[in-house]
């Protein structure tokens, strides 16, 4: 099969794929407990006001049809109003999303350049003491939980030496500047940092596994003998023909990783107030803004659909011996 | 009267250390409105609750002379919604054990309950936080009139008298307010005679703020320290020239027709918009900084007020008694839902002249200035009057005419507002904005070094029992119209028993749950209508013990009684 053949196939699936998602969602949300009127009526309401409410947000029409309404609306990216704010979920949507981008976004690319060159560095120098701290320092940026560690970090730096701002992504009293205007600010920087270094301290021990294990494999492959027979600087062994060869399970797990990254991460979020999307996602989950909730987890459900299908496509332009049958 | 003794400080523990951990890094945000998806059931009647004051035989050992009761369904939040609300239903679980009933703890996330509760009917107990706003009357017909008892009317108690019926309808449609007085007194001695609800506790309206930079804190009734009677008599202090406070999540609207009445939407809007008549801290009505500087009630179906001639909008437009009738017009003839209790009693308005603006009701309101005039927002005629659907315009920048007006939104980060120079009753501020921070301890560190300087929510919680003796926070405390309540399901077996109801409330340990889950701040609850209502509350009204031993011979009297394993059984026909 070739390459086009192949990408025609794979877009086929997604079509499939969005469907299955978008239908599980629908499913999900409704069979969720719980009465999304509860949240968005007051209890000082009558009950024909009530009724009023629930009707006007099409909640009274039966399932199938609200059902059908709802792919008609993914088809035109049309993800409704929320139930809450009245606003276009788009509008939301590109409200927070771009907060966490920046956030996530920021946090990976240190992540990765820390945690791939520190992989390098331990699968090189197997058996060494650099290994051994490396390992740990992996192991223990993934087992304990980032909300812990964002909470330490504002304790002692926070409120102990008052070297980070305590919350937000800008000071108190400035948060009405535009958008290009904020994160160009020493302000904005002041109040990345924090956030982004505990996120990227969590992220930085998967590629570092992975390329540590993947160095491993590929530095016991004859053609790293080779290198050395020509005599080639260690150095140039090391990062030009090792770690090239040790990076392809890391497209995949960059991949992943990125299209998570999406969907932010609701406890960093949290701790530091920083108006991402993962906060507003789960808020829209527990007030049952089904709209909202819909439409921020099609946006991570895609995201993370398209970037696979790019990395499936990576592969073979990274690794010319991959083939696409 | 036995009170803490009954209730044993090692089945406190059990249901409160798990709370109190959860407190100590619990996230505001997910305690402030929005709820957990935990649904688990637990059986609270576990067995090592029996204690010795269950142990004196007090209905004789023949048991088995009618039924044994069924067990009862008592729904509570989730721990992570609402901690110590949470552990309370728990301990008042366990204690309804101790009188022999069988009660199984239904854990639910806030919807759910809501709705199983108020619509659904589908429960035993409830117990959650209501409060009622500056009129009690017209939320105790909501709760209590026989004619709202189908689902979703709002009697979901069940509980049926036509009595009070009658006594509500009289009063709520006569225009003396000393005989409203009487009417109101007389309404609550048979409500806590009857008990379909009982008060737990009076949780208080508080002001935290930092008291280096602004003071002079006053409450109102139905918005404590969040009220326009609060912000208009605050004094900042030295430079300071920013009120600052923080909410644990996001505003959902700028409409002020098309919230859903959450006080963090009403606490903005109290103080963007006028209303035709404000009250004061005494909960009078203060001409002085109300947009009606008179009013005069023409007959008991009509009312006409006096505008304020020289008032304007924030945008700069007049503000004039046409926009007012528009208001009182609009809202009505669109059903605005959340004015949905106050249009039933409006028949529409009309402009006399200038400075003068007739309010027909549908049917007498006596209370009609603190049930409906003191309620609805007045709204500009020129940006609202091409809106088809009130309730549901997305609206980007507010326009007011109350003493803040609408700054900037930047959704999930801050919300602005600045000082209106024009208004007739001033702040001393400059500005105000909310941070949004949903992490609690950020919040006290903020309060402390001065990023914030007041705290709206006025939680109580573990962090203001461990921070309120800093000395740049001060904390202020007022009675509230707000309050926990027990509600038992009267259409349940043996629960429409006044006794049965009495003799429940007797077993609710209140002051423990005061004293040990509340820190000591609120009030141990006694009455439906506090003392935060001035002369319309009373301390007339019957008052129970808090001592299971009392709830058995109560019960013993009515003809219960227990059986081997003391279980209560119901009297015999």
């Amino acid at each position: 099969m070739g390459k086009a053949s192949f990408v025609v196939r794979r877009s086929l699936q997604l079509v499939v794929t969005f469907w299955a998602v978008g239908t599980v969602l629908f499913g999900l949300f409704r069979l969720m407990p719980g009465d999304p009127t509860s949240y968005i009526v007051s209890s000082s309401m009558t009950p024909e006001a009530r009724q009023a409410i629930i009707a006007s947000y099409g909640l009274n029409e039966p399932m199938h049809i609200q059902y059908i309404k709802f792919l008609q609306n993914i088809v035109v990216l049309d993800f409704g109003q929320s139930f809450h704010s009245n606003a276009p979920v788009s509008e939301v949507i590109a409200t927070y999303l771009p907060n966490t981008l920046v956030l996530m976004l920021t946090a990976f690319v240190l992540a990765y350049a820390a945690g791939i060159t520190l992989g390098v560095l331990s699968g090189w120098y197997r058996g060494s003491r650099f290994e051994r701290t490396a390992v740990i320092v992996a192991l223990v940026a993934r087992s304990v939980p980032t909300f812990y560690v964002g909470l330490l970090v504002l304790w002692i730096f926070g409120a102990g030496f008052g070297v980070i701002p305590m919350s937000g992504m800008t000071s108190a009293g400035t948060a009405n500047l535009s958008f290009f205007a904020m994160i160009t600010s020493v302000d904005f920087l002041q109040h990345l940092a924090a956030p982004a270094l505990v996120l990227a301290y969590y992220f930085m021990g998967y590629p570092l596994l992975i390329m540590r294990s993947s160095m491993l494999e590929v530095l016991s492959e004859d053609f790293i003998d080779v290198c050395r027979a020509k005599g080639l600087k260690e150095r140039t062994i090391m990062f030009k023909h090792a770690a090239r060869n040790a990076l392809l399970p890391i497209v995949t797990a960059a991949a992943i990783a990125l299209g998570y990254a999406v969907g932010g991460s609701v406890l960093i979020e949290t701790v530091f107030a920083w108006p991402g999307i993962g906060r507003e996602m789960v808020r829209a989950v527990l007030r049952r803004d089904f709209p909202v909730a819909q439409g921020t987890f099609m946006v991570l459900a895609a995201t993370i659909i398209i970037l696979n299908f790019i990395a499936d496509l990576a592969y073979g332009y990274l690794d010319p011996r991959v083939t696409y049958d | 009267m036995a009170k803490s003794d009954d209730l044993k400080r090692r089945d406190f523990l059990k249901a409160t250390t798990a709370g109190g951990m959860v407190g100590m890094t619990a996230l505001a945000g997910c305690s402030g409105g929005g709820g957990q998806d935990d649904e688990t059931t637990e059986d609270s009647g576990g067995d090592d609750t029996g204690g010795d004051e269950t142990t004196e035989d007090s209905g004789g050992d023949d048991g088995g002379s009618g039924e044994t009761l069924p067990t009862y369904t008592y729904v509570n939040n989730a721990q992570s919604y609402n901690p110590p609300r949470h552990d309370a239903i728990n301990i008042i679980a366990d204690q309804f054990g101790d009188i022999g009933l069988d009660v199984e703890v239904d854990v639910l996330e806030w919807g759910t309950l809501f709705s199983r509760v108020s619509e659904e009917y589908d429960y035993s107990f409830a117990t959650w936080h209501t409060f009622f706003v500056s009129e009690p009357v017209t939320e105790l017909n909501n709760l209590f009139n026989s004619d709202n008892t189908d689902p979703g009317d709002g009697n979901y108690s069940g509980y049926e008298n036509p009595d009070v019926d009658e006594l509500m309808s009289s009063y709520l449609a006569e225009p003396d307010e000393d005989t409203r007085i009487e009417q109101c007194h007389e309404i609550q001695q048979t409500l806590m005679d009857d008990v379909p609800m009982m008060p737990i506790t009076h949780m208080p309206q508080l002001a935290i703020y930092n008291n280096e930079q602004v003071d002079n804190w006053q409450s109102d009734l139905a918005n404590g320290y969040n009220s326009y009677w609060t912000m208009i008599n605050l004094e900042m202090q030295g430079d300071e020239d920013t009120l600052k406070g923080y909410w644990p999540e996001t505003l959902s609207t700028m409409n002020v027709l098309g919230h859903n009445d959450e006080s963090k939407h009403v606490y903005q809007f109290n103080v963007m918009y006028d209303k035709l008549v404000q009250l004061n801290n005494e909960g009078e009505i203060d001409h002085d900084v109300s947009l009606a500087t008179d009013f005069e009630r023409v007959d008991e179906t009509t009312i006409e007020y006096t505008i304020r001639t020289d008032h304007s909008w924030h945008d700069g437009e007049d503000l004039t008694a046409e926009d007012v009738a528009f208001t009182y017009n609009y809202i009505n003839d669109n059903e605005v839902p959340l004015y949905s209790t106050q249009t039933s009693y409006l028949e529409g308005a009309e402009v006399v002249d200038e400075e003068t603006v007739r309010i027909n009701m549908s049917e007498p309101l006596g209370p009609f200035n603190l049930a409906v005039a003191n309620l609805i927002p007045i709204i500009p005629q020129h940006e609202w009057e091409d809106v088809d659907e009130p309730s549901q315009a997305n609206i980007e920048e507010p326009v007011g005419s109350g003493p803040l007006q609408f700054d900037y939104w930047n959704e999930g980060s801050e919300f602005g507002l600045t000082k209106f120079e024009d208004h007739f009753a001033p702040v001393d501020f400059e500005q105000r904005f909310w941070r949004i921070i949903p992490e609690a301890s950020t919040v006290w560190e903020n309060l402390i070094n001065g990023d914030l300087n007041y705290e709206p929510f006025g939680r109580v919680d573990r962090s203001l029992d461990e921070n309120q003796d800093e000395d740049v926070i001060t904390v202020e405390s007022n009675p509230a119209a707000t309050f926990w309540k027990f509600t038992p399901n009267e259409r349940e077996d043996y629960l429409d028993d006044a006794q049965m109801r009495k003799a429940l409330v007797e077993t609710i340990p209140r002051t423990p749950i005061v004293d040990q889950v509340l820190f000591g701040f609120p009030e141990v609850g006694f009455n439906l209508v506090s003392e935060a209502f001035g002369p319309l509350h009373t301390e007339d009204v019957t008052e129970y013990e808090e001592s299971p031993e009392a709830a058995r011979s109560r019960l013993e009297e009515a003809g219960y009684s227990w059986n081997d394993d003391d279980m209560l059984v119901a009297p015999s026909e």
